[in-house]
Formats: structure tokens, sequence, C-alpha cells
């Protein structure tokens, strides 16, 4: 046979031919698929018992999850002022804080950034941390501001974000709702407990403070449920010698004092002393945490981290993509 | 004609393989043949209907700046009620006496309050579990397990702060992996996950969820890890770990921090020699001293969007300033802080 074109198309046509006619008869044979398909029906079996296991798991989960507690509507709420700024550890801190604040039922949390703008860090984590809030912002004046390497004590820090939650509360809250304001900073930490003892605050309510002052603790002196003095070894003759952490004041007392606010100008230690003495006096003070025989908040402080690598890195234009945000 | 003819011909030759084509795709049994195949293939992209539901698989993900919300509508009940279908993440921590242990502690029960199906295992470098722990840990209301095992002289961190590159914790964190070594058996493991957490760093709620669903070893971005802004592992686009974005020591054969990485239970039950060494460990080292007699680096499994969020930050709290308890203590010791 000659090597022509028609010649080829014939063989092809009949090898096709000829594969077609044996896959129709493999058709007709019984094919050993029945252990693919049995292994497939295991795994749609298993599926289905996991399935039906999950939704009666769903079921006993929502019969339990029904009827929150009546007395949840009645509870005073608490509003935690948290004065922020941007650095490195700003979103661990917030991220951290955040997870013991979904614990507090009626929690309210005010984040005020020193910045001239909302910063999308803070904007994204709140909308995403599950907790009622409110996101304000301010920025320091230069004058008052920190330089890179001063010392965390050279100014008051977080004196104007403060006063302008203050602010914001008298200006949307009224007389008649019950709140409690607590100053908690984002790097100290916080036991649940404490605030169940932050809740039933009258006027103004003290506790101990941990690591704070030089010492193990600082707290209120108790005698007869009544604070009569002040146990802390640096500067014992302030008004009130307690720590941001260690005070929180009625909603109620802050609305109906107009005029009270942190002292942009205070001497070092005496910021929490400028807001207490046009609010309350020592003899006024609520003793709490077992009168005050009890640590619940430690003033816990975060390492600035070291970035030796990455300011190498970055003097070489090969530093880390910063659209990954940490 | 003879263009017809031609064009018969081509239609006489094509029209058997058509048939064939179609003939092959109907077969039911090469349909599961396909459908198998692509189950047992270790490919984090595979779409196959058999996946897991719930898993937060590197395809779904958006890019967008918006992170699937994790808190649910059990914020007001702690902790979640224990499932008998979820894995459970076993949580190794070391922890030693110091002033601030008990802030770390707590503030760690706080996050881990958060996560359904966790056990905490605390490990104490004590002679002897100290009150302080056993307390907390009851009272948090967590499912765990307190050990303590003394480390030697010469590894203690004790009161000195002067950072040393003797690796911190070993001891411990072979104690936990000898507790679930001992507790479970290797022929029926339980369905679930190790990881490692010191006490200092943070965690968001999402990492535990990444980790939950991790077959062999599974690894992540730390923040603030080797003087870098984060370290983390290089991801092919084929979802691989191909290397190690780090500066320090690159060459390390898993240049991973010990909060970067978490190890199916059923791995560690499986290779019971597999232990954090002590001998011999350069700094740096020591999370290699493990994974090297677990997994190579191709079987590692990235999670966290391929390796591009950051959920798990290396913070270390600073050791408070407590000049005024002078040389005789001036607090009162019986307070407990």
């Amino acid at each position: 046979m000659k090597v022509k074109l028609k010649n080829v198309f014939v063989i092809y046509f009949l090898v096709s031919v000829i594969g077609l006619m044996y896959a129709l008869l493999q058709l007709g044979q019984p094919c050993d698929c029945s252990q693919h398909l049995r292994s497939a029906s295991d795994l749609m079996h298993s599926k289905d018992k996991k399935i039906s296991q999950l939704l009666s798991e769903v079921k006993r989960l929502q019969a339990r999850g029904k009827g929150p507690e009546p007395e949840e509507q009645a509870l005073p709420i608490i509003y935690a002022i948290t004065p922020t700024y941007t650095r490195l550890v700003q979103k661990a801190e917030l991220v951290r804080i955040s997870q013991t604040f979904l614990h507090v039922k009626n929690f309210h949390w005010i984040v005020v950034e020193d910045s001239p703008v909302k910063t999308q860090l803070v904007s994204e984590l709140l909308a995403q941390s599950g907790l009622r809030f409110t996101h304000l912002h301010t920025e320091t004046p230069k004058e008052h501001k920190h330089k890179e390497n001063d010392p965390s004590w050279l100014k008051p820090r977080g004196v104007e974000q403060r006063n302008l939650a203050l602010q914001w509360l008298r200006e949307n809250r009224e007389l008649s709702e019950e709140g409690v304001v607590y100053f908690a900073d984002d790097d100290n930490t916080y036991s649940i407990r404490l605030f169940d003892e932050i809740r039933s605050t009258k006027r103004v309510s003290v506790w101990p403070v941990g690591l704070v002052g030089g010492l193990r603790f600082e707290r209120p002196l108790v005698e007869n449920g009544r604070v009569v003095g002040f146990y802390t070894a640096w500067k014992p003759n302030r008004p009130f010698p307690v720590d941001m952490a260690g005070f929180a004041v009625a909603l109620q007392l802050l609305l109906a004092n107009r005029e009270a606010r942190f002292d942009l100008l205070a001497e070092r230690g005496y910021l929490e002393s400028s807001l207490l003495q046009s609010l309350v006096s020592i003899e006024e003070l609520e003793p709490r945490a077992d009168n005050c025989t009890k640590v619940l908040v430690w003033h816990t402080r975060t390492e600035k981290p070291k970035m030796k690598q990455e300011e190498l890195l970055q003097k070489q234009g090969l530093g880390s993509d910063p659209s990954i945000e940490v | 004609m003879l263009r017809r003819r031609n064009l018969l011909t081509t239609l006489l030759i094509v029209l058997p393989w058509a048939l064939l084509l179609t003939l092959w795709h109907q077969y039911p049994a090469t349909r599961y043949l396909i459908l198998l195949r692509s189950k047992f293939k270790d490919f984090a992209f595979s779409t196959s209907p058999l996946r897991e539901e719930g898993l937060p698989s590197c395809n779904w993900q958006q890019t967008s700046g918006v992170a699937p919300k994790v808190i649910q509508n059990y914020v007001y009940s702690r902790p979640p009620p224990w499932s008998e279908t979820l894995p459970t993440i076993f949580v190794i921590t070391p922890t030693y006496t110091r002033p601030v242990q008990k802030a770390e502690l707590t503030r760690l029960a706080n996050t881990f309050l958060h996560v359904q199906n966790l056990h905490w295992v605390v490990v104490e470098d004590s002679p002897r579990r100290t009150n302080l722990v056993s307390n907390l840990l009851e009272k948090a209301g967590l499912n765990f397990t307190h050990l303590n095992v003394e480390s030697p002289q010469s590894l203690r961190v004790g009161g000195s702060w002067i950072p040393s590159h003797k690796p911190r914790g070993t001891l411990q964190r072979n104690l936990g992996l000898h507790w679930l070594r001992d507790s479970f058996n290797s022929t029926q493991p339980p369905e679930g996950v190790v990881y490692f957490a010191d006490d200092d760093n943070t965690y968001s709620l999402e990492l535990f969820e990444e980790m939950r669903y991790t077959r062999r070893v599974s690894v992540w971005p730390v923040a603030f890890a080797g003087g870098l802004r984060y370290e983390s592992p290089v991801v092919s686009p084929a979802g691989k770990v191909v290397g190690w974005k780090v500066v320090f020591d690159p060459n390390r054969p898993f240049a991973i921090d010990m909060a970067g990485f978490a190890v199916s239970i059923r791995l560690i039950l499986e290779r019971p020699q597999a232990t954090f060494k002590l001998e011999g460990i350069k700094g740096g080292y020591q999370e290699s001293s493990l994974l090297k007699d677990l997994v190579t680096m191709d079987g590692l499994e990235p999670k966290a969007a391929n390796c591009t969020k950051v959920l798990v930050w290396h913070t270390k709290t600073e050791r408070p300033m407590l000049a005024n308890e002078g040389k005789h203590g001036f607090s009162d010791l019986r307070m407990e802080v």
C-alpha cells in the first residue's frame, strides 16, 4: 500500500472504529468499580453522621443559650475610657484588652486616639471586636507631646484624650442613666472580677492596684468600711495617691460636675488628684475588693519590641511589607 | 466534489472519538476515581466537596481589610460549652514565679475563655505546684491540667534578667508533651492540635480557629519576633512553604518562633521520640529541635491567608520597677499579687 493520505485516513478510521467497539463492549461487562463506590458511599455515610451530630449539638446549644438573665437590662453600664496612640504594640494591646472586656456585661468602650484622624487599624479592630464602642480622637498639642526617647513619666499622657471622652459623655448621656466610668489604659491587666466591683460604685470607689508606685501593690487603707489613708511609698502626700486604674467614678457624679476634668499642667503623679479633688473627699470614697485587700488590676507595661533587624532592612530598602498590619 | 469528500472523511474520523469521549465522561466509576484522587492529594487549594465544613481555607479569604468575624453569641457565657465534634486545642504554657506572673496568666485565661474546646496545660518551673497558679486555674473555669517540673540551676531564669541564650521552658514543654502521650492512646488519637503558648504573648481569637484543623504541622507569621515587625514563612503560589522571611539565622531548618506553629495530636503521638532538645541547642534552634523529628518543610501547612495576616504578637512585659520595696520588703506579703 502506498503512503497516501487517503490510506492514512482509512487506517485511522479503522482503528477508531475498533476502539469504539471495544468501549461499547465494555459497557456490558460488570465493572469492578464497586470498591470505589463503596468507599465513596462510606464517606457519604460518615459525612451524614457528622451532619446529624452537629445538628443535634446546635439544637442542644440553642436550648441552653435561650433566656438571658432578666436583670441584665438593669445593670449599670460600665464606660471604660481608653486613650491610645499609634506604636508597634498598639494592635496587640487593644486585642488583648478587648478579649477581657468581652466578658463584661453592659460594657461600653470609649477609645480615644491621640491622632488627628481616626486610624484604620483602630476602626477595624473596634468594628470586629464585638463590643459596644465609641471611637473618638484628638491630638495632644505639640508642647505636651513626648519625643521619641522621652521616659514615659516625663509628661502626663492621655490627658486630652480622657477629657474628650468625659466631654462626650456629658454631651451624650443623661443624668437619669445609671453608669460608672473607669479609666482603663491599654497596657494594664484587668481581672473579670474587677468589673463587678466597679459596677456597684455610687460616687467614687477605690481598690488596690498591683505593680505600681515602685511597690508590689498600692492600696487605700480601710477601717470600719471607710478609707482612712493610703498605703503608698511614692509621694504619699498627694490628695489622692491612687493610680488611674485604681478608682472609678459614677457617671451621674461626672454629669453633675460638668467642670471636673484632668489638668494638663498637673505635676507628675497629681493627674488623678486633679480630677478627684473636685468630685469627692477622702471620707466619701467607697472601698472595694474586700475592703481593699485583693489585687484585681495590675499596672503592667509592655516592652518596646526590638526592631534591630527591621531597621537594618529598612536602610537597605528591604523592609517588611507595610500593607501587612501588625 | 473533492472538498465535500474531504469533509466527509474528517467527519467520519472525528465521530468515533467524540462518541468515546462522551462515553468516558458518563462512566460512573471514572467520576469517583477523579473525586477520590483529589481527596488524597495534600493540597491546600483543593476544592473537592469532601472537605470539612467551616475550614477557613486560603481560597476563601477575602482580600479586603475585613476579616471573618469570630465572636459569636456566647459573649456572656464562658467558657463556651464543650463540643463533641470540634477538635480540641491543647495549649502548653510554661510559666515561672515572678511579680507579673499572676497578671500574665489572668489575661491569658481571659483570652482562652473565648475559645471552644481548649484544654490548658500549665507547667510551672518550680519544685511543687504553687497556690497562686492552682487557685487561678480553678477559678478561671477552663479545662486545665496543672503540672510542674523544676529546671536545674544552670537553665533557670531565676531573679536575674540577663538575657540568656539558654533555652527556657524546655523541660516544662517536654513535660507537657509527655503528659499528652501518657493520657492518650496512639491507636485512637483524639482529634486535636498542640500549641505552645508562652504566657507573655498576645493571641487573637482567630488564630485558634486557624490552627484547629491542622493535619500535621501548620505555620503562620509572628509579630515582633527576630527583631522584625514580623517573621513569616515564605509561601509559594501553590500554597507550600518554601522558605523563611527572617533575618536572624535564616539557615535554621525551621526559622520560626515558638508561637508560630501548631502540631496535630496524632503526629505527636505517632512520634514519641520527638521532644525539645536541651543539650547543644543554639539560640533560636529550639523550635527546629522538635520540628525536625516531626515534619519536613514541604509538609507544613501555611495558615492565616497564606501567611499574610498577623494573628499572634510576641509581646514582652516590662519588669516592674519595685525599688520602693527596698531590701526587706514594704508591702504586705500576705496579699497575693
